[in-house]
């Protein structure tokens, strides 16, 4: 750390961090793509993609399309499989000093119960995020974020699985996010990100097809920001555990906004694919806000909002 | 055959100064920028993604196949297709660029390759022109097959007859070189090799995907080993985001999807699920 600097340093929900900056699961692969560009030890923490119990193959093309200020993407949750990520992803991640986030999808909750059995086995893994809120699955993922009594039930099993922090990944496309926010805090998270991509579409007016071949994507970038924001702020307000913000964050400033809403730590996703320098200059980016305004320590950041 | 597995050039991610940005057809634009880093490492079929704007609107960046390299400058050659070409289109000498490279992994040449081919449509050709001259550098009779739509958007025939490729046009309204398609020329060649004096060639290929399946097919047809490069739109371009994949055979006999920005963008042609 710089000399005289404010402390970065925050433990959220049970994750012990350097400073509270993330790269957000599916847009920093395994860490290794990143290896030319950035140092992994400077990361708050790291979320992998999406795991699964077996591989899965992902959707066809299209996948992503650019629209304005964001991206749609329905990949599929194409991965390796639990078994292939501990074998052949997670070596490399463990060399480095940063907290491994290991988010984990299905279609079942058996499957999430047993690729967290699976995680509870091995070294190297500082905390579970369980995705509730993929929307491009046709069963599972997001079907389960909708719904408040499924996502209590199924936060629940994974709970009664595991003793590793356990952060639950909220979906956008609900009427009203405090309601699933309560239900997965009651039912023993101990923090939630949120938010996860807002479903969107998009249509080549030429051939009069759907840009995606998955027919709806899920919409990331600056351009779902203020509904990231205004979410944040909303779960803020009903829960008590603390919130991974994401959604959008390009740069310092987007993330203070985050800090300031509630967040107690933030998650750099689409960003990774434009700049792989994104998360170091937002970490400098925040430092460098709190020795200017006088801020010790992010947590006194935190739910700051002056209404 | 051989499928490259050269050792990769690390890659860069930097701000560097336009030097030349210049139409080179109806459409198409020539850019030179000042690039010693990746210049060093870069190979034929590699290439550069490029932030065109630092306005977030066009949140995403692009993929240039690297074109040419000349010391410590690169060109791309590009075509103006929507907003981000378009504004690209209009930098100029002086203008500062964001390019990230070299990216990928390129064609290879197999042992002993007495001659090859190259088959580019529209700006596929792009892809080509640093393996030609790979090709060329090691005396491999190489033949290039250049189509397009009409005589104005032609591209880089006088640079592939610069390093005494020989060129063989067709366009789509038969304005200039044969009327029809590249890939009738390449049938045409194949049934009697040794008229062109082709002895075992490989084909090398990039264009748009019709284009590439149909040379696939004549390559296979007349047992010829294909190697191509895939064009699909890209997001990060660094393996993470799994936008860009193509389907690709597995030896199990199922298929998977692969990354054109990290498996690719070359593949062995027979390797592709079309």
């Amino acid at each position: 750390m710089e000399n005289g600097s404010a402390s970065l340093e925050t433990n959220v929900a049970g994750i012990q961090m350097k400073n509270p900056v993330m790269t957000a699961s599916g847009t920093f692969g395994y860490g290794n793509e990143y290896s030319d560009f950035i140092d992994l030890n400077q990361l708050g923490a790291t979320v992998v993609k999406g795991i699964t119990s077996v591989p899965w193959p992902g959707n066809p093309m299209e996948r992503i399309a650019e629209t304005p200020s964001g991206m749609l993407n329905a990949i599929g949750l194409q991965n390796v499989g639990v078994d292939g990520f501990i074998e052949k992803k997670l070596p490399y991640l463990r060399d480095f000093d940063v907290p491994v986030i290991v988010n984990i999808c299905g279609e079942r909750r058996e499957e999430y119960e047993e690729v967290t059995e699976k995680l509870n086995l091995t070294n190297g893994v500082a905390a579970v995020e369980l995705n509730i809120s993929c929307p491009n699955l046709h069963c599972g993922g997001m079907s389960f974020g909708v719904d408040p009594k499924l996502t209590y039930q199924l936060v629940k099993a994974v709970r009664e699985k595991t003793a590793l922090p356990l952060l639950v990944k909220l979906s956008p496309n609900v009427t009203d996010i405090t309601v699933i926010a309560t239900a997965a805090a009651d039912a023993g998270a101990d923090g939630l990100s949120v938010i996860n991509t807002v479903l969107g579409m998009a249509i080549d007016v030429n051939t009069r097809q759907p840009m995606l071949q998955n027919v709806t994507g899920g919409l990331s970038g600056p351009a779902i920001k203020p509904i990231a924001l205004r979410m944040v702020w909303q779960v803020y307000n009903a829960v008590k555990i603390p919130i991974v913000g994401m959604g959008g964050i390009m740069t310092s400033e987007d993330a203070l906004e985050f800090f300031i809403a509630g967040a107690s730590a933030v998650a750099v996703g689409t960003a990774n694919f434009v700049n792989p320098r994104a998360p170091l200059d937002i970490i400098h980016g925040i430092r460098t806000y709190l020795d200017q305004n006088g801020v010790r320590s992010i947590a006194d950041l935190v739910g700051s909002l002056q209404t | 055959m051989p499928t490259v597995t050269s050792e990769r050039p690390k890659k860069f991610d930097l701000v560097t100064k336009i030097l030349a940005n210049e139409q080179a057809a109806q459409d198409h634009y020539l850019l030179r920028c000042e690039c010693p880093e990746i210049a060093e490492g870069a190979l034929p079929g590699q290439f550069i993604h490029v932030l065109i704007s630092d306005a977030s609107a066009l949140l995403l960046r692009r993929p240039f196949t690297i074109y040419s390299v000349e010391g410590d400058q690169i060109t791309i050659l590009y075509q103006r297709v929507g907003a981000g070409t378009d504004t690209l289109s209009h930098l100029g000498r002086g203008d500062s660029l964001h390019v990230m490279g070299p990216l990928g992994n390129n064609f290879s040449i197999p042992p002993n390759l007495d001659s090859a081919i190259i088959v580019g449509g529209g700006a596929g050709i792009a892809s080509l022109m640093l393996h030609a001259a790979a090709l060329r550098k090691l005396g491999t009779r190489t033949l290039g097959l250049v189509g397009s739509i009409n005589a104005a958007r032609l591209l880089s025939v006088a640079d592939l007859e610069a390093i005494e490729v020989e060129t063989h046009i067709s366009t789509d309204d038969g304005s200039i070189g044969h009327h029809g398609f590249v890939t009738e020329i390449l049938t045409q060649i194949l049934e009697q090799p040794q008229v062109y004096e082709l002895h075992n060639p490989v084909t090398y290929a990039c264009g748009p995907y019709g284009m590439l399946r149909a040379v696939a097919k004549i390559s296979r047809k007349f047992r010829v080993p294909m190697q191509l490069a895939m064009e699909n739109r890209m997001g990060c371009a660094m393996g993470v985001c799994l936008g860009c994949v193509c389907k690709v055979r597995t030896p199990d006999g199922g298929f998977e999807y692969q990354r054109v920005c990290t498996e690719g963008p070359v593949f062995d042609a027979e390797d592709i699920v079309w």
